[in-house]
């Protein structure tokens, strides 16, 4: 099995799940139990809220809080800071934000709210003078990812949160499931307010994640109850996961081999667009902008879920951007804000690497996806138009008039 | 690094191969009829504004309107794809007639490709759609080019503007689908509707 899908979820670190197994065997107290057993479970969660706060560089554990996923995360910083401030009802966010936060924005633009909703350029690039206009004396909260899921394009978190500040009284919330593990975080020294995170994208199990929220900021409590995480989201604590949570960002601060995983990506990414007549990327070519780990390639005219299908035969996981596979029947809300043509968000593919993909599996995938296209693109009723491109790639390959090196 | 669980992930990945097996027995390891029939071919088209697929299936059709060869090209999900390979492996040596019935049997399509196409009727839809509209550009085609005295409408069960205008004067037909019951005019690929449409208005007046 080659798992390129990493930004769907990963596979739980050796290392976190030997963190958690006393806790699903031997060690059950209730965290919140005055007797040994519970004391332990206790000392265990504030352990894992440090390794948290270190690896996104909060000032305080206090401003972490345990929650069950990265949608809850979102759905509370964004939800309970309008039920905290009723009188601002004006939202900015993103066109190219997760469900998460998208569809909460659209419901809530349903429900009374203002929202605005930021485009993209056709490289996945903001334009910040859109956001200094969008901003007013009644914006309650500017909601913007760091990392995307689907293209791994970076907004420029620092900068966003000082054009928040200077020009409104909203509060900053940032999504930043897809990048915690991969880049570098430093919250205090940021203007964010509010930043979500999800254990299983870095190697921690999944049903845990957690809310950043800065001293100071007030968010009325998500759950209530018996008064855990101090009462701002009762319920018992999943002291496993949280541990396997802990564990997982211990594990990656310490993580030094990056450029290991970004040197794979740039391999696949490099050679697929280079052999590959009708690969087009998606998302900036500048790099720097790019998470490390992610490449999302169109394969233009042919359809992405018979590559997922096709890959998967051969054991290689990826996703895809293509309308068949969703549940809704549509293409990509971030491809289609991007300017995509639908042929080509049709065939889109997205690579995800970890730490635990080698260079051999990269060559697998390099090895088998040419014929895979190839069989597609013989198979596909836009005749003319991928003639055409595979004939400028051959022109264009070979300026001497030496043998095309292209499949027709 | 190895899991204290590592001995059970090969039967994991077994089971998952198992759920995939079904659509894959009509897939691409299988795919039949992938291409564009030898010309003169009829060719049908479909296209869904919803997911953006496109198929297109070419016909060649030799006496006694009998199907020679089916061909398909699609840029569409992994069910479409196989109910064309299903479809045009079904459709060849068979007349249009049968073959316009074979189309429009969706619960058969569905069946053969199993669970995977449960709730895919859009998808089997567009299959069957480029399929009828093949055999219709032929249909439309043989009408053109008859040649014998009687105007030739139903070409699927080779049925004449006579014998349909009689049916309706015997029988005092009034619909289409008397007129299918009838004398079998319609009961094919459905192209000559407009056709029949027309002669019941003509033998039975305008009003």
């Amino acid at each position: 099995m080659i798992y390129l899908d990493n930004n769907a979820t990963t596979r739980v670190a050796p290392e976190a799940f030997t963190a958690m197994q006393p806790y699903l065997t031997e060690v059950y107290g209730n965290p919140s139990s005055a007797h040994s057993l519970g004391r332990r479970m206790n000392v265990a969660v504030e352990r894992a809220r440090e390794q948290v706060a270190e690896l996104i560089g909060a000032a305080d554990t206090s401003e972490i809080v345990f929650t069950s996923c990265g949608s809850e995360s979102d759905n509370w910083a964004i939800g309970g800071f309008l039920e905290q401030n009723p009188a601002r009802r004006h939202i900015v966010t993103t066109r190219v934000e997760h469900e998460a936060v998208r569809n909460l924005c659209v419901q809530l633009g349903e429900n009374g709210c203002e929202v605005t909703w930021l485009e993209v350029n056709e490289n996945g690039e903001l334009n910040l003078d859109d956001l200094r206009q969008a901003l007013r004396r009644d914006t309650v909260i500017v909601s913007v990812m760091l990392a995307n899921n689907e293209t791994g394009v970076l907004f420029p978190m620092n900068e966003i949160g000082k054009i928040v500040r200077e020009n409104s009284d909203a509060v900053f919330h940032v999504d930043g499931v897809q990048a915690v593990g991969k880049i570098p975080i430093d919250l205090k020294h940021s203007e964010v307010d509010l930043f979500a995170l999800s254990g299983h994208k870095l190697h921690a199990p999944q049903g845990v994640g957690a809310l950043y929220i800065r001293e100071g900021v007030k968010l009325p409590p998500f759950i209530i109850g018996g008064g855990q995480e101090s009462g701002r989201r009762a319920g018992t604590s999943a002291v496993p996961n949280i541990v396997g949570l802990g564990a997982a960002c211990a594990l990656a601060k310490n993580f030094d081999e990056h450029k290991k995983i970004e040197a794979l990506r740039n391999k696949l990414e490099d050679e697929i667009l280079s052999t590959i007549p009708n690969a087009r990327l998606n998302g900036t070519p500048d790099r720097s902008k790019r998470l490390p780990n992610t490449a999302n390639i169109s394969f233009e005219y042919v359809e992405g879920e018979n590559i997922l299908v096709q890959l998967d035969q051969t054991g290689i996981c990826v996703s895809t951007g293509s309308a068949c596979h969703s549940t809704t029947r549509e293409s990509s809300p971030t491809l289609r804000a991007m300017n995509v043509p639908y042929t080509a968000a049709q065939g889109s593919i997205r690579f995800s690497l970890s730490r635990y993909n080698t260079e051999d599996e990269i060559d697998q995938t390099l090895k088998v996806l040419p014929d895979i296209i190839a069989k597609l693109v013989e198979m596909s009723p836009y005749d003319k138009e991928l003639k055409a491109l595979y004939a400028d790639r051959s022109a264009a390959a070979t300026p001497s008039g030496g043998k095309p090196t292209f499949r027709t | 690094m190895r899991y204290p669980t590592d001995n059970h992930r090969d039967t994991f990945a077994d089971a998952f191969m198992i759920v995939n097996a079904g659509l894959a027995a009509e897939q691409f390891p299988n795919l039949k009829n992938v291409g564009e029939a030898a010309l003169p071919n009829f060719v049908g088209r479909s296209a869904s504004f919803a997911c953006g697929a496109v198929a297109r299936v070419s016909l060649r059709v030799g006496e006694g309107q009998h199907i020679v060869d089916a061909k398909f090209k699609v840029a569409g999900c992994s069910v479409l794809v196989a109910a064309l390979s299903v479809l045009t492996e079904q459709v060849k040596n068979k007349s249009t007639a049968e073959a316009a019935a074979l189309a429009e049997d969706l619960e058969t399509i569905k069946r053969r490709l199993g669970r995977e196409a449960v709730n895919r009727d859009d998808c089997v839809l567009l299959a069957s759609e480029a399929l009828l509209q093949a055999i219709r550009a032929y249909s439309d085609a043989a009408r053109d080019h008859w040649d014998g005295d009687d105007a030739l409408i139903c070409t699927c069960f080779g049925v004449s503007e006579r014998t349909i205008e009689s049916e309706i004067q015997i029988k005092k037909l009034s619909t289409i689908a008397e007129v299918t019951r009838a004398c079998n005019a319609g009961a094919g690929c459905r192209s000559c509707y407009p056709l029949i449409e027309d002669i019941l208005e003509e033998v039975n007046g305008k009003w």
